[in-house]
């Protein structure tokens, strides 16, 4: 998919958010609340599989491999439409620096001609996202992956005015 | 996530998955999937019934791949539906693990 640059700049309100805290067995509540947000908005299958897939590696990532070993600190997930026909995901961490905009994917043979079982995140990020920005923030990282279906344009205009 | 195993002529292995291969579907064949490469030579993974897959779930795959193809042996995917191929495309596990669209075509692969 062609990456866009063009979310920083846009002020938008927060429509949901979730927050992580137990580590790597509570990602399951991750693909409960994309369902949820796919149930409610109408987002189709291959989308909401997108959105499933990149949010995992961003939250997997950075619980993997963001803090020392045997800690646990909060990711935070945040839903809005910063547009209509868009949706954007932004995860913030208070991480050691890791920028997935700028990181080199790593090859899938190692030196040894040996399939390499890591470091494919990055690749399905960059593969399924629309968007993909970065930036540090003074405590730590917020990455905005943003997603277009311009199917959800009138869908989305309707449903979040009648949003309590 | 489910897992089950089926042997077939010729010493062929039909391991069948079912359901999501997210972190913690990852998790739940992990062990299983190790054992199967330890013990099996050829091996042929059935992800008709895989909704999703993430790089964890990738990863699941990869490591027994590995640890078949190092003891001689083969291992091979069939049947992802178009998203997860997708995934094993933009991944390049297509690369290194054959992917083959239905049963015969993967037993033809390895036989």
């Amino acid at each position: 998919m062609a990456m866009e640059t063009e979310y920083a700049q846009v002020q938008t309100e927060v429509i949901d958010r979730l927050v992580l805290c137990g580590g790597l067995s509570e990602t399951c509540r991750l693909s409960e609340w994309v369902q949820s947000l796919a149930a409610r908005y109408c987002i189709d299958d291959e989308l909401e599989f997108a959105i499933h897939l990149c949010l995992e590696e961003a939250v997997s990532n950075i619980i993997r491999h963001g803090y020392p070993p045997g800690t646990i600190e909060p990711v935070t997930v945040e839903f809005s439409c910063p547009r209509e026909g868009g949706l954007m995901f932004t995860v913030e961490d208070s991480a050691r620096p890791f920028n997935p905009v700028l990181e080199p994917v790593m090859p899938v043979l190692d030196t040894g001609d040996e399939l390499t079982i890591g470091g494919r995140g990055v690749r399905l990020l960059r593969a399924f996202a629309h968007v993909l920005e970065y930036d540090r923030t003074t405590t730590g990282n917020r990455l905005r992956i943003g997603f277009k279906d311009p199917r959800l344009q009138a869908l989305m205009s309707t449903r979040m005015v009648s949003q309590p | 996530m489910e897992i089950a195993t089926e042997e077939l002529p010729g010493e062929i292995t039909r391991v069948i998955l079912a359901g999501s291969l997210d972190i913690a579907g990852a998790a739940a064949i992990d062990l299983r999937m190790n054992v199967i490469a330890g013990a099996k030579r050829t091996v042929l993974v059935d992800l008709r019934q895989v909704s999703f897959i993430g790089s964890m779930g990738l990863s699941a795959l990869v490591a027994p791949a590995r640890a078949i193809k190092s003891r001689g042996g083969k291992m091979v995917l069939f049947g992802p539906n178009q998203l997860v191929a997708r995934v094993l495309r933009a991944s390049l596990v297509d690369t290194i693990i054959p992917v083959y669209n239905d049963l015969e075509a993967a037993i033809a692969a390895v036989r």
